[in-house]
């Protein structure tokens, strides 16, 4: 147990190091391969032993509360070095706060279990472990073509995998721990990685970018060193286990859990903290993928749901569902406007976010088990997305979707993998979409939740469906075709499988991990609710009718007996079909342009995020007095 | 394995339904234009004869595209029938409905971009609607389970009859009849006139036209919940709502989208909210 627990945690820090000091190139792909292969190991086996709780030997513990200052510290230099005067205030307000705390409240005579896994951390472990893992390793390649196009002198790759590395460790650690001290100390070295990878590239924006994410992530900080102090105050422990055993909360001990829950919100980029994750686009793509997908705002969710127990019931739930289904349906709406690639995955994580934090506010047996399968298949997913995006953008020089359209004829492989990815998002029978449906039927009695969703499904729905449609088309495959390295196209190909095979293990998940591991108590009234939901269908021959649809579409669509025609120009059309100009004034070709509706003066990210701000300001204001 | 044989009779009748109604709808807008119009049987002679034409394609993908767009919404109708949960009949229907756009996106036609676009806005308007309308049944019945809502005792009208107005918006948009024609249109005085179906020809239009006589049933199949206690009441709720449509759609001038994004949700959403309180109040 504890050595899983230590290659789980600490071998990435150890890697992180290797990678660092030992400017080998060969070396660093090997010691990330090996580290991934060995965190997707060990995260399986210690899924297969089960919940469990550990007691960390003081030892440990007296390291991590060192550490913990370390970092803190290292964090002031940094907001010294930035000149950021809120990075220097927020950061000496943990310190003091958190050294008040450990000299003079807390009672050192009493250990508690520093480490614990349930079944929600043991699925967060797989995420972090494996989808962390292959994103590494396709980090592998992409730096190398990245540091290529910057020509730097000296390669900044050491210092890169370093973070990366260290970041699945810290993450693990976040998930496993139960001592909330340690959640406090590895929430710190998230923040910290992030802060290190955003600015990677050291440009002005990269810099700028960095230290908003810092100081934003700060005042999350604020709030979970306050929101541990209250908690203690009012539980007499520190163990997240044994305040949830305590039952639902009440009083001075849910401002507590309120203030915990802020500080997921800050680190899940819910409204209005959003403005971190946007930025934090600058960075490499390796980076965004693994901040959006498997780690940091997997973290703040994580929190959300962590404590989930604890306000079962009160007004500060609603709060938070009211919260997220802001955030979900705000998102959505900015996602519409944008054509950068990554600024619309970078919006649609932070609606599916507000999804997932909607599903733990209405807290019931099947929203949580909707926000645990959305972790799940969104990690997936949106992992996928942003590597193909990068791939994409490594090749075309662009990640402004209008440069994609008909990406299908120079890059046939890559762009059926996007389509795949997108369509994941977004359409039945994939596991988004199943929870979108499950979070609507759990949503049902909540008047404002329903109607936000409502209206932020249909506006996730236009913007991936364009996406989607523009990659298409072209019927002329150049004839070479694309050729990457394998380690750009294996964690592409095996994610697109994983979103595939994930599909079709929806129910076999739902019904036989999840219920029982998330609703055990309710298990009889829950159990069926896929089968209800098809009515006289069982699923399986559902997604298989779906399945075979699709094929037989395909199969059609690859029939050769289709006769190849030009679009309709009204006769107009001049040159080569394949160009599409049409003759257009003083007989002269005009070429053929399209481009998407951005609804600007409806959509404009400019003209509403300062009211969505507002709003969402205003809606955690009213959730955190709810809980006074 | 009754749900089984209600859901194949459902796929297999649809159609026919469909396609009779079509006919039946340009009868009666002829006969509100002063024409005598086409025979009742007229819509099927069209599709015989696409279906005859030969296959051609810009592309591949729009293969592809229409037969997914048939092939979910015969799922839809059948999930309907079959009595299924009514979310993940609309999820099914709605995948179908993307596949349709992504198609037209496919293409490098001006005419076909403007019209997906322009299709993408008519799902953004009616999405949201019908998932609130569903939400509306559910806090009355309590399922979303189209077997259960047809158990229950009394006719949902009149506990849901700002609803069923909601409703009726968004089949106005999911036929597209004026003032809401902006995708693709029955009417020849339209500056698009075909939009989004430009680039299909042939047996891909016939496959369009046949799924498009799916959804129209799955619609009105949704608004027949609404008096599902006596049939004869049901039909009368039917034809009266169908014959509404044609109504509106001949006497409607096309409007924006802008137009209709803000009137449809700003309408929508507050009838949504005032029928809601109502069923708390009450």
């Amino acid at each position: 147990m504890s050595n899983l627990l230590l290659l789980l945690i600490v071998l990435p820090a150890i890697a992180g190091l290797v990678c660092y000091f030992v400017r080998s190139s060969s070396v660093r792909t090997l010691t990330v391969t090996a580290t991934g292969a060995v965190l997707t190991a060990a995260s399986l086996a210690l899924l297969g032993q089960g919940s469990f709780v550990f007691e960390a030997s003081g030892l440990w513990e007296s390291l991590v509360t060192v550490l913990d200052f370390a970092l803190l510290f290292v964090v002031l230099y940094y907001g010294f070095k930035l000149k950021n005067l809120l990075i220097k205030v927020l950061t000496v307000t943990q310190i003091v706060l958190l050294g008040f705390f450990e000299l003079f409240m807390l009672d050192h005579g009493v250990s508690v279990p520093a480490l614990m896994g349930d079944n929600l951390a043991l699925v967060m472990v797989l995420i972090v472990s494996i989808i962390g893992s292959l994103i590494c390793i396709f980090g592998i390649p992409y730096m190398k073509e990245h540091e290529h196009h910057l020509n730097l002198k000296k390669s900044k790759q050491p210092q890169f995998f370093l973070f990366l590395v260290l970041f699945l460790g810290a993450m693990n650690g976040l998930v496993l721990a139960n001592n909330i001290l340690w959640l406090y100390f590895f929430f710190e070295v998230t923040t910290f990685c992030s802060f290190m990878l955003i600015g990677h590239d050291g440009t002005e924006v990269a810099t700028k970018n960095a230290t908003r994410a810092l100081w934003m992530n700060s005042v999350g900080g604020v709030a979970l060193v306050l929101g541990i102090i209250f908690a203690y105050l009012q539980t007499g422990t520190l163990g997240i286990v044994e305040m949830l055993a305590a039952g639902p909360a009440a009083g001075a001990l849910l401002v507590a859990v309120g203030l915990i829950c802020l500080a997921g919100f800050v680190k899940a980029a819910q409204l209005p903290f959003q403005s971190w994750l946007l930025g934090a686009m600058v960075a490499p793509t390796p980076v965004s993928a693994l901040l959006h997908s498997s780690t940091m705002v997997k973290a703040g969710v994580y929190m959300v749901l962590r404590f989930s127990p604890m306000y079962e019931g009160t007004f500060l739930s609603h709060g938070i569902a009211l919260c997220g289904a802001f955030t979900f349906l705000a998102c959505a709406a900015l996602a519409i406007g944008q054509s950068n690639g990554k600024k619309i995955l970078a919006y649609s994580t932070v609606s599916n976010l507000g999804l997932i934090i909607a599903c733990a506010g209405i807290n019931t047996p099947l929203a949580i088990i909707a926000a645990v399968m959305l972790i799940i298949f969104h990690a997936i997913s949106k992992s996928l997305l942003f590597l193909c995006v990068g791939t994409i953008e490594q090749a075309i020089g662009s990640r402004d979707i209008e440069n994609m359209r008909g990406l299908f004829k120079s890059m046939p492989r890559t762009a059926v993998v996007t389509i795949i990815g997108i369509l994941s998002m977004l359409l039945p029978p994939f596991g988004v979409l199943l929870c979108k449906w499950m979070a609507l039927e759990a949503a049902a009695d909540h008047l404002f939740v329903i109607v936000m969703l409502a209206l932020g499904s249909a506006l996730t729905v236009v913007y991936w469906a364009r996406w989607a449609g523009l990659l298409m088309g072209g019927r002329r495959i150049e004839s070479t075709p694309e050729k990457q390295p394998l380690f750009t196209r294996g964690p592409l190909m095996l994610l697109c499988a994983g979103a595939l095979v994930f599909a079709f293990a929806t129910p076999f998940l739902y019904r036989e991990a999840l219920v029982p591991m998330f609703a055990a108590a309710h298990a009889a009234s829950h159990g069926n609710i896929l089968d209800a939901a098809t009515g006289g269908f069982a699923i399986y021959p559902f997604i298989m009718l779906i399945g075979v649809g699709a094929l037989f579409a395909m199969y059609r669509a690859l029939r050769s007996d289709v006769r190849r025609t030009s679009p309709y120009l009204g006769g107009a059309h001049v040159g080569d079909i394949e160009d599409g100009s049409f003759l257009g004034p003083m007989e002269t070709a005009v070429p053929y342009q399209a481009s998407n509706y951005y609804l600007g003066e409806v959509f404009g990210e400019l003209r509403l995020t300062p009211w969505f701000n507002i709003a969402a300001g205003g809606l955690i204001i009213l959730m955190l007095g709810g809980a006074l | 394995m009754e749900g089984l044989v209600l859901a194949l009779l459902g796929i297999i009748l649809a159609p026919m339904a469909g396609g009779l109604l079509a006919g039946t709808d340009r009868r009666v807008t002829a006969w509100m234009q002063s024409r005598q119009g086409p025979p009742i049987l007229q819509a099927f002679y069209d599709v015989f004869k696409l279906f005859g034409k030969e296959r051609l394609m810009v592309n591949r993908w729009q293969v592809l595209c229409c037969w997914i767009y048939l092939i979910a919404a015969a799922l839809s109708v059948g999930l309907f029938f079959g009595k299924a949960d009514l979310l993940l009949i609309f999820f099914v229907q709605a995948a179908g409905a993307v596949f349709l756009v992504m198609g037209a996106l496919s293409v490098k036609s001006p005419y076909s971009q403007v019209g997906a676009q322009r299709e993408l806005v008519q799902i953004l308007t009616y999405e949201p609607l019908l998932i609130l309308v569903f939400a509306g049944i559910y806090l009355v019945v309590g399922s979303f389970n189209v077997g259960d809502i047809m158990a229950y005792d009394a006719p949902l009208l009149r506990k849901l009859p700002l609803m069923f107005i909601v409703l009726s918006y968004a089949l106005t948009i999911k036929l597209r009849k004026s003032p809401f024609d902006f995708s693709t249109s029955h009417h020849a005085h339209q500056e698009i006139v075909k939009g989004v179906l430009t680039e299909y020809s042939g047996p891909a239009l016939a496959i369009i036209e046949v799924a498009h006589w799916y959804e129209t049933i799955l619609i009105l199949a949704v608004c027949s919940l609404f008096w599902a206690t006596n049939w004869f009441w049901m039909i009368v709720l039917l034809a009266a709502t169908y014959f509404a449509e044609l109504v509106i759609d001949n006497t409607m001038a096309r409007m924006t989208w802008r137009w209709m994004l803000k009137y449809v949700w700003s309408i929508g959403l507050a009838l949504t909210f005032i029928n809601f309180i109502w069923l708390h109040a009450g």
